[in-house]
């Protein structure tokens, strides 16, 4: 096989030969056009400019094909040729395939209909890429392997070459190619451009080649990155489902819990489910400032923490949260663990972390004289004191087992009066600002009795 | 010369062949539906059909049948995709030759009819 030819001495003095030779022939391969660097002063296509122009409108492509499609009508603006067709490599295909052309009736191979294989001699010599077959700028020219073929004699010492040269020429007579340019990113083929004879039936210049070339490595380029972003984004969405989903479960099994101990206490039934909505109305409130910034997440932290605040009411036994009559002091220390016991219980969560810590100082009071560690002021994280109020102003507007609920006047009367002492009095303007909104409670007479 | 009819109905995919079949010293001739196949294999009697099985109105399939119910001795190669693996087998099943998948490679579609073309040679 071609790949086992290893170069030496004498080859490249073959090759030097030959090029020589070729280049000094009339019509050569790749015609070392001295003349036009002399005689004409100016090309009359300038293809820098358009290369300029094509990789800058490169950038906005964010689909492969419409890249395509630009390349081979560029191709086909600015040199006529009887067709043109790019194969990509596809991943499902295993293989390159022809995904856009232009060209004569006939001549012009439809899209979709072939595809080359690995084993396809030009994907093999491409792929090879320091071998003697391709052109010096890495194209493959059908008059260059032809006259390549003439030179009997620099075959002899390698056969396999011969054989490798006689099978592209078949390739591209299958294809009616004239040149066949690579298409590398990050050193792997992704594409082959296909070139026609041109319509002029002149041969291609080595700066058209050179224009090819370039156009076809800088599409290479946008269609790997536009194939990355493709990728990228999709990847995003699959993480972005994926972590709803894991959230959505994560947040219906927190209200199964809190559901499952609001049912154990009959007269506090509903409680997490009211508590969680106050608190989310208060939120809205309260988002913009600079201790609710400090949360990584302060809307979802705290509407897990208002979901398991209560938790900790799994550890209090039935006959104390169903007593209906007057607390004993024993009763009171025992309902007294259930936010230790709650953030107990989050601690180990890796995820609950955050949680774990307001729920522990949900009980607290601003003035410090709440339990259980009777911390006081801004030492108890905002969300603790959030829950505080609305815990509270639940408590007072649903009936305990020990005392009928409070008017709604009464609830709001005495959260205000208690502002600064028992409660944060920024969180209580939040609340009676939401209640004013009508956030908290749909009720116009709380709107009349704030103002 | 061997005469050999494309069928497809995709005009571009016609075109092509044809040409690369008439480049090769065959007669091509050209339908874009069964219908058509079916009028062209009664008055042109070709050798070699190739029989696209995605096609609308009268699948390849239907065509098969129908063009072999006309003409038993013509060679029928189906042109399918990966995908149509069972209906590949039932083409054949239903007397069609050979096969070739599409996007195709094109050294095979060339063997693929100038190997069944050989029959006919010898004959002539």
């Amino acid at each position: 096989m071609y790949k086992e030819v290893k170069p030496n001495a004498n080859w490249f003095k073959v090759q030097y030969w030959m090029i020589d030779k070729l280049a000094n022939s009339e019509g050569a391969l790749i015609p070392l056009d001295k003349d036009a660097l002399t005689k004409r002063p100016k090309p009359q296509v300038d293809y820098q400019v358009i290369l300029e122009n094509a990789s800058r409108t490169m950038i906005r492509f964010k689909k492969p094909e419409h890249l395509i499609k630009m390349v081979v009508r560029l191709i086909d603006e600015q040199v006529k040729t009887t067709h043109t067709a790019v194969l990509l490599y596809k991943e499902n295909k295993n293989a390159f395939v022809l995904i856009d052309s232009k060209g004569e009736e006939g001549v012009k191979i439809p899209v979709n209909f072939i595809r080359m294989t690995f084993d396809n001699p030009l994907i093999k010599i491409f792929n090879t890429r320091k071998n003697y077959i391709l052109s010096d700028t890495g194209t493959l020219n059908y008059t260059e392997l032809k006259t390549l073929l003439l030179n009997k004699d620099a075959f002899k010492k390698f056969p396999d070459l011969h054989e490798m040269v006689e099978l592209a020429i078949k390739q591209m007579d299958l294809l009616k190619a004239d040149v066949c340019i690579p298409c590398y990113y990050k050193k792997n083929l992704i594409g082959v451009l296909v070139l026609g004879a041109k319509l002029s039936k002149q041969k291609f210049t080595r700066q058209e080649i050179g224009f090819f070339m370039t156009l076809a490595n800088d599409a290479a380029m946008a269609i790997a990155n536009a194939q990355l972003i493709q990728d990228l984004h999709e990847r995003v969405e699959e993480v972005k489902d994926l972590y709803l989903r894991e959230h959505k479960i994560f947040v219906h099994t927190a209200i199964a819990l809190a559901t499952a101990i609001d049912a154990r206490d009959p007269y506090t039934h509903g409680h997490t489910e009211r508590v969680t909505r106050y608190c989310l109305a208060i939120a809205e409130e309260l988002e913009d400032i600079p201790e609710a910034k400090a949360y990584n997440n302060f809307r979802e932290t705290l509407h897990l923490a208002a979901l398991l605040h209560d938790v900790g009411k799994i550890g209090c036994p039935d006959c104390v949260l169903n007593k209906t009559t007057k607390l004993t002091k024993k009763d009171i220390e025992k309902i007294r663990e259930h936010p230790s016991i709650g953030a107990a219980i989050l601690t180990p969560i890796k995820e609950l972390g955050d949680i774990a810590k307001e729920i522990r100082y949900h009980q607290e009071r601003y003035d410090g004289k709440g339990y259980p560690d009777g911390i006081k002021g801004t030492e108890i994280p905002l969300i603790a004191r959030i829950i505080a109020v609305c815990d509270a102003f639940d408590a007072m507007t649903t009936d305990r087992p020990y005392r009928s609920k409070k008017s709604l006047e009464e609830t709001l009367d005495e959260i205000n009066h208690n502002s600064g002492t028992q409660f944060d009095p920024i969180v209580v303007s939040a609340f009676l600002l939401a209640c004013e909104k009508g956030k908290v409670v749909s009720n116009n007479k709380i709107r009349n009795k704030v103002l | 010369m061997i005469k050999l009819l494309v069928v497809d109905d995709e005009a571009d995919v016609c075109d092509f062949v044809k040409k690369f079949f008439e480049d090769r010293n065959y007669t091509v001739y050209v339908a874009h539906d069964g219908e058509e196949a079916l009028r062209s294999v009664k008055n042109r009697k070709p050798n070699i059909v190739l029989l696209d099985i995605r096609m609308k109105r009268m699948d390849g399939i239907e065509t098969l049948k129908r063009i072999k119910e006309l003409d038993k001795e013509v060679v029928v190669i189906m042109v399918t995709a990966v995908e149509d693996k069972d209906k590949m087998e039932e083409a054949l099943s239903l007397g069609a030759k050979d096969y070739i998948t599409k996007p195709l490679v094109l050294e095979d579609l060339e063997r693929t009819v100038i190997e069944r073309s050989k029959i006919f040679n010898d004959k002539n």
